[in-house]
């Protein structure tokens, strides 16, 4: 059966990797994006996920020219996502190496965009991004979680899917950067409610949060402060989980 | 020399990238000349089977990729989608003629409780019969590949499966024929494996 994935997820700002608590506090750096994808790449991490939280006007050239170099070192499947409004956009970032991408804000502003997206470049390859907070009643949030939806996250997640999303990154703005857990409710629920993977995001404390979500039926885990702030890797949690009889990929790294 | 081709569908970079780290100069290309001087063809893919099919008449690469992988007998691998079009029919957005090289055809997997399609993610691939290119790999515990699909090759004749992988049912992961080879998963994306797997390609009947 298809291995549970582990998935670091970094974001993405003039030029480095920076970390918030709950989406807008507590700005930390994160390193160097490139040189930390080929980290993890060599760590055997499942995927890699990287969001861009520039400016919506800003130039996309330098994101674009990271997003190519990256691609050159890694050889595992990445997401990007942040500011993407249009077909071309995701021509330039699939053009560039990217092997998924993800759509927040236009789920709501341009269901349009996403159905053709859909359709150019096919449902595997399209991510709905999912951001909502106020747990345990779920409210989606966009343009960065600044601006309210009155959908919950189970009705927005079934539209992404009838939108023909290939996979859906859900995060819990609440959650994002406490190491606090994840909420198993909303995933769990989202999960039975579609038949696409859900990747479930914000506020993995370790382990034992990894295997409450693969236990609550996830078939995968986004993480970033642990990976940032503490000694976990992805070998170490993969061998915690593999000996507690998980099924993910053994924990060696990759040897490129 | 390697050709990649490039038909407008799918990440040919991952492929030019990979290549390129084992030390080759492919070429990404879709001109008749280039296809022939290549001594490997590699028919990458992302997206949907008409399409793709569609793309390939267009740009009429269909009759150049007969001459040169059924009648000159390159080693040719197919990946993903590139793969499906090596079977005689697809069935995603309509019936759809594929290559044809492959006596098989391209199926929707199975909905199954607790099951998520598209199969996304690291799967293990058992060798169903010895196959040059993967039989560096070790039987048991098999080796992880990297799958994002959401159709798969239902294949007439079983002497073509080498591979099969499960995701609620069996399916084909790896399928071969002559010096014809088609893998579902993505070795371009599977890290060491993915390196080993196309180190044995290159070496294969070469």
């Amino acid at each position: 059966m298809v291995k549970r994935r582990i998935i670091p997820k970094f974001l993405y700002q003039n030029g480095c990797l920076v970390k918030y608590v709950r989406f807008h506090e507590t700005r930390r750096l994160g390193g160097a994006p490139v040189s930390t994808a080929r980290i993890y790449n060599d760590y055997g991490a499942d995927e890699f996920i990287i969001l861009d939280l520039s400016p919506p006007d800003e130039d996309r050239s330098a994101f674009l020219g990271v997003i190519e170099e990256m691609s050159r070192e890694i050889f595992m499947p990445f997401t990007v996502g942040g500011n993407i409004r249009s077909i071309d956009a995701i021509y330039d970032l699939l053009r560039a190496g990217a092997d998924k991408v993800t759509l927040n804000t236009a789920l709501v502003t341009d269901p349009g965009l996403v159905a053709e997206a859909v359709r150019v470049f096919g449902s595997q390859c399209i991510v709905a991004s999912i951001d909502y907070t106020g747990v345990p009643s779920g409210r989606v949030m966009v343009e960065g979680g600044r601006t309210a939806t009155p959908w919950t996250p189970l009705e927005m997640a079934r539209r992404a899917e009838a939108m023909g999303c290939g996979e859906i990154l859900l995060t819990a703005i609440d959650r994002d950067g406490t190491r606090l857990g994840f909420d198993l409710e909303h995933g769990r629920a989202v999960q039975e409610a579609v038949r696409v993977p859900v990747v479930l995001s914000g506020g993995c404390g370790g382990y034992q949060d990894c295997r409450a979500a693969f236990e609550a039926g996830l078939p995968a885990v986004a993480i970033s402060s642990v990976f940032l702030f503490t000694d976990q890797s992805p070998i170490k949690l993969r061998t915690h989980l593999f000996s507690a009889g998980v099924d993910v990929r053994p924990g060696h790294g990759s040897r490129i | 020399m390697i050709a990649i081709i490039d038909y407008g569908v799918g990440n040919v970079r991952s492929v030019f990238n990979m290549l390129d780290l084992l030390g080759h100069r492919p070429v990404v290309t879709r001109d008749p000349s280039a296809i022939a001087d290549a001594s490997h063809i590699i028919l990458p893919g992302v997206g949907a089977f008409a399409e793709a099919m569609g793309n390939l008449e267009r740009l009429e690469l269909k009759g150049v990729l007969e001459r040169e992988v059924l009648g000159q007998g390159k080693p040719c691998l197919g990946i993903c989608l590139g793969m499906q079009l090596l079977a005689r029919t697809g069935t995603e957005r309509g019936v759809t003629s594929g290559l044809g090289w492959i006596d098989a055809r391209v199926e929707r997997l199975a909905d199954a409780p607790g099951i998520q399609i598209p199969h996304m993610g690291w799967n293990a691939v058992e060798r169903r019969r010895p196959h040059p290119v993967l039989d560096s790999f070790p039987a048991a515990p098999p080796p992880t590949f990297y799958y994002v699909h959401s159709y798969h090759m239902v294949c007439a004749d079983p002497a073509d499966v080498v591979a099969t992988t499960r995701h609620g049912v069996e399916f084909v992961a790896a399928v071969a024929r002559d010096n014809i080879l088609g893998v579902q998963f993505h070795p371009e994306k599977s890290q060491d494996n993915g390196i080993r797997f196309y180190r044995d390609f290159l070496r294969w009947r070469s």
